[in-house]
């Protein structure tokens, strides 16, 4: 077999299987926007953009759009933060390191439902193993999810738990890339440490901040796992994003059509912005 | 250099042979695959049994019956268990997919008549009309029935007797004898009571148990949202303002709590009131034996102390139109026919059973637990046997079995109308009147 066969066997199956299982899919739920349907079963009624007027004109779209940014937004900023942060520590030479960093991935590699169950669990207002703990310190009681403010704090420190380690994972891999060179000849020109980080590390990590920022603000503001599974968009919709709105609309309110036509919107919504993230930050530059 | 050498080991296999082997090898596997369920098809049905019973003892029991099927009639029966929130999209994309279940699991009436109206599912009607049935189980669509109801799920309250003794109190009867009663058990790192707010399934179930008792109607007669009108808006608000109270009695995270939390709350002796159907019961004589003697139940009550309610729940089979259908209402038949107190003895007092011939049935009152707990029985036989008390719910509202109830289910509308009224602290006017417009958008 020819190297170009080789190479137009493997461009097919992978088209194939992309096309089967990712464009074939979108395509149809794209298509579903344009109908009316109660359910799976029965005849879907052609409405046009019937859907999309509806779903524009509902202020609980407005309000999960303005809840999704909020979260990605707070989710983001807090695991980028620490996840640099932590890798400066973990690229540190101390006794122990490499258990460390084994250890510091462990909450990236638990499946979600148990971390969301043992952290409901922990924090049960009756029961729960931090509850018992504050109030043995004489504090007053935590209100997790008891106002919206709460419930969105609550579901963005759970997010921050769980995918720091991500980030600080690609960071310290980053962070070795770096040449020690750069560091040495800076410190010879006298720098603090501060000043090293702003204009070597920093700088040198901008690449890796770049596509991890994009990839964690997709993965957040599409996140429906962990809301669904710690408050399912509640108190009062309070942490109901387009995700969560969509899938409610499809599979709780009879209305396939209109959670189609939400999960479409989302995804135009995103693409533009991965655009115009491209546009302020090519990758190219570095 | 040229990658299409055949490298051959002395003495070995070559790479080229081992993988035009491999290649016969699995056009063969593939070959006989396709053909295999042709050949084992043949002189043997296969039923496919969609369950949402999912504790260890009921899929048991539902694997041990399909097994004596298959044994006795030769017809082999699929059961798949899925969690109950998931059986309706199930069992749509199955029929879409082309690979219908044949029978299916609900609780939900409106996703029975979904299906119904949309020709896909057998009359059971003769299946039940053996037997007497308690109130407004059967939801009949122009005189036949679509699905064999096998529960009654209601929803009442548990209070602790040993506590009441300890403080001298009497199952209440009015909102101001429960606020009493939990205030007083609000002590010794105890709360007085646990009911969820959340937008979930168990606010939908454990919460307006209060309203019913109240007299409130969601709907008229002629389906128009009835919530924010002259006559039940003075009781919602008596519903709402009561409620308020009510939750300053519970832990942090009533705005979380579901099935889960409520159980284990009650059973681990933190909360002294709670609702839920005889599930708490099995719970304590699990978990916490010294309290399965220390509950006492009684249903939700209004602000006079007149009248009294329950919140309905329920669950049922139905049988699909697929090409099993006469072989699935074969089975049916047999199930409930030989199987039905077994599978309700998986949950001996959570299953309570809508047949009202299986309450004097002694095989079901053979089970310790029933035997045991049979004055708590009698109570529930009492739910729905005595007339005085309203049998009622979110999704079974209005003037007739439908699916805008259902939607204002779904759509969380009574949970965010409490949870406006004790998180948001709206008053109760502005409650009444965002949950009726949001009823009015969902059925619209």
């Amino acid at each position: 077999m020819s190297s170009k066969t080789t190479i137009y066997g493997f461009l097919f199956v992978g088209l194939a299987v992309t096309l089967a299982l990712i464009v074939a899919p979108a395509v149809y739920a794209v298509s579903l926007s344009f109908y009316q349907m109660d359910s799976f079963v029965g005849a879907p009624k052609w409405v046009g953009f019937a859907n999309y007027v509806a779903v524009l004109q509902a202020p609980e779209f407005w309000h999960a759009l303005l809840n999704g940014a909020i979260y990605a937004l707070g989710s983001i900023v807090f695991q980028v933060a620490l996840g640099i942060g932590f890798a400066l520590v973990l690229n540190e030479a101390f006794p122990g390191r490499n258990l460390v960093r084994g250890l510091s991935i462990l909450p990236y590699l638990l499946p979600t439902v148990v971390v969301i169950l043992t952290f409901k669990w922990m924090v049960d207002g009756g029961i729960g193993i931090v509850t018992k703990a504050v109030e043995a310190m004489g504090l007053p009681p935590i209100n997790w999810f008891e106002s919206p403010g709460a419930a969105m704090a609550s579901t963005i420190l759970v997010s921050v738990w769980m995918w720091t380690p991500f980030v600080t994972t690609c960071f310290l891999a980053a962070l070795q890339t770096v040449p020690q060179s750069l560091y040495e000849a800076a410190r010879v020109d006298g720098t603090t440490a501060v000043q090293r980080f702003f204009h070597i590390t920093l700088p040198m990590l901008k690449p890796i901040l770049t596509v991890v920022v994009l990839l964690r603000a997709i993965w957040m503001f599409n996140k429906f796992d962990v809301i669904w599974l710690l408050t399912r968009g509640g108190p009062v919709g309070a942490t109901e994003n387009l995700a969560i709105l969509s899938y409610r609309h499809a599979f709780n309110l009879f209305d396939i059509g209109g959670g189609a036509a939400i999960a479409t919107i989302s995804f135009a919504l995103l693409s533009v912005a991965v655009l115009i993230y491209f546009w302020v930050f090519p990758l190219e530059d570095d | 250099m040229t990658n299409d050498k055949t490298i051959t080991k002395p003495g070995g296999v070559s790479r080229r042979t081992l993988i035009k082997s491999a290649g016969a090898l699995g056009t063969a596997f593939a070959a006989g695959t396709i053909g295999a369920p042709a050949v084992w098809g043949q002189g043997k049905k296969t039923i496919r049994f969609l369950n949402t019973e999912t504790s260890i003892d009921s899929i048991r029991a539902l694997k041990v019956a399909c097994a004596e099927y298959e044994k006795q009639f030769g017809t082999h029966v699929i059961v798949d268990s899925v969690p109950l929130d998931d059986a309706f999209t199930k069992v749509t994309t199955s029929l879409r997919g082309g690979q219908p279940y044949d029978i299916a699991t609900f609780a939900f009436v409106g996703h029975v008549l979904l299906l119904q109206a949309e020709g896909q599912l057998m009359p059971l009607t003769e299946l039940t009309s053996k037997h007497k049935w308690g109130p407004k189980i059967l939801f009949p669509v122009k005189d036949e029935v679509y699905w064999y109801p096998y529960d009654y799920n209601l929803a009442w309250i548990y209070y602790r007797k040993d506590l009441y003794e300890k403080h001298g109190l009497s199952a209440p009867k009015s909102y101001a004898e429960m606020l009493k009663n939990t205030q007083t058990l609000t002590a010794d790192g105890r709360f007085g009571s646990l009911f969820p707010i959340g937008s979930n399934g168990a606010t939908n179930w454990l919460a307006p148990g209060f309203m019913w008792a109240e007299g409130v109607k969601l709907f008229d007669d002629k389906w128009n949202v009835a919530l924010d009108n002259a006559e039940m808006a003075p009781r919602v608000t008596r519903y709402l303002d009561f409620f308020a109270e009510l939750y300053k009695t519970m832990p942090s995270g009533a705005s979380q709590a579901s099935f889960g939390e409520v159980l284990s709350n009650f059973s681990s002796d933190k909360v002294g009131h709670a609702a839920y159907a005889g599930r708490i019961i099995e719970a304590l004589e699990r978990n916490a034996p010294k309290l399965a003697t220390q509950y006492g139940i009684t249903p939700y009550m209004d602000s006079t102390g007149k009248a009294k309610a329950v919140n309905h729940g329920y669950d049922g089979w139905v049988v699909l139109k697929t090409p099993n259908s006469d072989e699935s209402m074969k089975f049916m038949k047999w199930f409930t026919e030989n199987q039905y107190i077994n599978f309700l003895h998986t949950a001996p007092l959570h299953f309570q059973p809508p047949r009202l011939d299986v309450y004097d049935d002694p095989r079901w009152r053979a089970h310790p637990l029933i035997e045991k707990h049979k004055e708590a029985v009698e109570t529930m036989r009492g739910f729905i046997t005595d007339k005085s008390v309203i049998l009622t719910s979110i999704d079974t509202e209005g003037p007739a079995p439908d699916l805008r109830p259902g939607k204002v289910f779904e759509g969380f509308v009574i949970p965010e109308m409490l949870q406006n009224k004790i998180l948001k602290n709206m008053s109760s006017a502005e409650c009444i009147k965002t949950a009726a417009d949001k009823m009015r958008k969902l059925i619209a």
